[in-house]
């Protein structure tokens, strides 16, 4: 997919990069109002990562100029705002999604990966994964042709890996992304535990190979060995 | 005691004993300038009997005095002659009735006999007079205090209007909902300086105010992209290479900590922006089914902790904002789990709109320092603003939150309809 990361913070304008370059992906960057302006008006993007606060202009206003030129790219808005009427104006405007800093890149990945697929195939797709095929349209899930049966934890988990894939997610960024950023329990996230067990328990005992690997008491990784 | 009151009991005492002892003074005073007055018209009369006798050398007859009476007396020769006055009666003949009088009792050397000589004179007008005066003072006086009790009464209570309107308007301010302090229009200069001063109070608390919670805000807000570089930079190392136990360990504590602070931070914005009024999706909110959603969301975690979960719900809508129903819910759900004894339990009820969350507690009842930002009990893991938060968002919609602890039990019930 083609990505265009529009940031200011350098810093994390690289992680993003970093994180997203892998084969297959092309990756822009534009690090002020006017170099995203400018690109926007030259090429078409699968999606723009649009952080808000720009030191040139108002971020908003490369969502206003997208429509004006009838483009459809997907747009993410990350903004460090965590405001309702900021994400109400910006979802107005025709953004797809919106997300507040701090976040996780694998929760940026997920995000990104969600909206390119709405937008490339009109919700009705298949991601497949080696044996794992994942319809989304109907929401099935499948190890070599044969149907399992997932919970929707397990369901929304195996998705979230699958966009994260080869990539070390950590449990907090899971347990966000399972339960919501506003549930704040314990420091410890043993509780998503219980989830990854039985999604690996019923891939092993379908035939499918066992990609889950935890990774140090930190979180897991999805990937071939 | 009132200020007018006190004032007017010092100025009627005062004005009482002054006055009695003006009435005394003058009373004195006018009947001894009488006396005086009379005492010299009777040593008038004394002199007349006098050049009468050295004229004709003999007394003048009694009879022929128009005012006053004279009465002769013999004395011998060798008695010592005294002059002096005296109060006596004076027998009117016209009006047949004894008045007071004044006698002035002299001796006369009449040729070679000495006459004790009684001149009396009536005292009655003199009395009269000073009576009357008496009188017209008492009533004069009677007057002055009865006037001075009206014009405290009346006037005094609408002279003090002005400071009663601004001590009205000082008491109802109240700085979370910015309410001003209006001029109002008086003449008095006092009043006037004591509004201005109110006023111009008033607006620097409030721009003190502001300036303080717009720090709050911007700081919050400038320290996320730190935050979102640091938690980026983590992330990234994670997939530089494979780690080791040890290193996994240490990153685990670094995202710990940064997730902290990230909510922290979170938790400071809310509480600014509850605090601002910020937060309008104003809905009706139906308590009961959020309830129960968060129920469902939080079942993985009360199976981890092996939290036996009771709920009782009635359906009970409420108009607030849906984000900050569910952060009061999280709040009280996440302290519910926090909080509970291994294999405990958690009670929810929502009945005739009140929300009643209970479940064991580990130690004591919570205090109301509890619901103070940053205040936690040592055994507490979390910030300490959960709490202030519930506070604030009940405060925002006039929910009343009332705490108890029967029987070990921490009990949060939540009033929505009061």
């Amino acid at each position: 997919m083609k990505i265009l990361i529009v940031e200011d913070e350098l810093p994390l304008l690289e992680s993003i990069l970093s994180y997203f370059s892998e084969v297959g992906n092309i990756c822009e960057t534009a690090s002020t109002y006017s170099s995203a302006y400018e690109k926007i008006n030259l090429y078409d993007y699968d999606c723009i990562l649009l952080d808000l606060g720009l030191p040139d202009g108002e971020g908003l206003n490369v969502l206003k100029e997208l429509k004006k030129l009838k483009k459809n790219d997907g747009v993410l808005i990350i903004s460090a705002r965590h405001s309702l009427d900021d994400k109400l104006a910006g979802l107005d405007l025709g953004a797809d999604d919106y997300l507040v800093k701090p976040f996780h890149l694998s929760e940026l990945k997920a995000r990104v990966s969600a909206i390119v697929r709405r937008k490339k195939f009109d919700g009705s797709n298949v991601i497949t994964f080696n044996e794992i095929t994942v319809d989304l349209a109907n929401m099935e899930t499948s190890v070599n042709g044969n149907l399992l049966t997932l919970t929707k934890k397990e369901y929304d988990l195996l998705i979230y890996f699958l966009s994260n894939k080869g990539k070390v997610v950590t449990k907090s960024a899971i347990a966000e992304h399972l339960w919501g950023d506003d549930i704040d329990i314990s420091d410890d996230f043993d509780f998503i535990y219980t989830h990854i067990k039985n999604l690996r328990k019923k891939f092993i005992e379908a035939g499918a190979n066992d990609y889950l690997q935890s990774v140090y008491g930190i979180g897991y990784k999805f990937a071939t060995v | 005691m009132k200020l007018a009151d006190r004032y007017n009991r010092v100025n009627i005492i005062t004005a009482i004993i002054i006055l009695l002892i003006t009435g005394v003074i003058y009373y004195v005073v006018i009947h001894f300038i009488f006396t005086e007055k009379l005492d010299r018209d009777l040593a008038v009369e004394e002199n007349e009997i006098k050049q009468y006798v050295s004229t004709y050398r003999k007394l003048p007859l009694p009879a022929s005095f128009l005012d006053q009476q004279v009465q002769y007396k013999q004395l011998d020769k060798n008695a010592n002659g005294s002059r002096f006055f005296r109060n006596t009666t004076f027998f009117n003949a016209k009006e047949n009735e004894a008045e007071p009088g004044r006698s002035l009792v002299t001796t006369i050397l009449q040729g070679d006999k000495l006459y004790e000589v009684t001149i009396t004179k009536s005292r009655l007008e003199a009395d009269d007079l000073v009576r009357i005066i008496l009188l017209i003072t008492l009533g004069v006086t009677c007057l002055l205090l009865a006037s001075l009790i009206l014009i405290n009464r009346f006037f005094l209570n609408r002279l003090w209007q002005p400071f009663y309107f601004i001590l009205q308007q000082m008491k109802a301010f109240n700085l979370i909902k910015m309410s001003e302090i209006e001029l109002n229009a008086t003449k008095v200069d006092e009043f006037q300086e004591l509004n201005i001063a109110a006023v111009q109070m008033a607006s620097s608390v409030r721009q003190d105010y502001k300036e303080l919670r717009s720090f709050t805000d911007n700081a919050s807000h400038e320290m996320m992209t730190p935050l979102a570089v640091i938690n980026s930079k983590l992330d990234s190392l994670l997939q530089a290479g494979p780690i080791s136990e040890q290193q996994g360990l240490l990153l685990n504590d670094i995202y710990i900590a940064i997730n902290r602070l990230t909510k922290l931070n979170q938790s400071l914005l809310l509480l600014t922006k509850i605090e601002n009024k910020l937060i309008s999706d104003l809905q009706r909110v139906d308590i009961s089914e959020l309830v129960d959603e968060k129920c469902r969301q939080f079942q993985e975690i009360f199976n981890e902790s092996n939290l036996k979960v009771n709920v009782d719900l009635q359906s009970c809508e409420v108009e607030m904002s849906r984000y900050l129903a569910e952060i009061l819910l999280n709040n009280l759900l996440a302290n519910a789990i926090k909080y509970n004894r291994t294999n405990g339990f958690i009670t929810i009820n929502l009945r005739a709109g009140n929300l009643e969350i209970i479940n064991p507690g580990k130690e004591f009842a919570l205090t109301e320092q509890h619901f103070d930002r940053f205040f936690k009990s040592a055994a507490s893991e979390g910030m300490g603003l959960g709490l202030a938060i519930i506070k604030q968002i009940c405060g925002l919609y006039n929910f009343s939150v009332s705490y108890s602890f029967p029987e070990g039990n921490h009990c949060f019930t939540i009033a929505f309809k009061n």
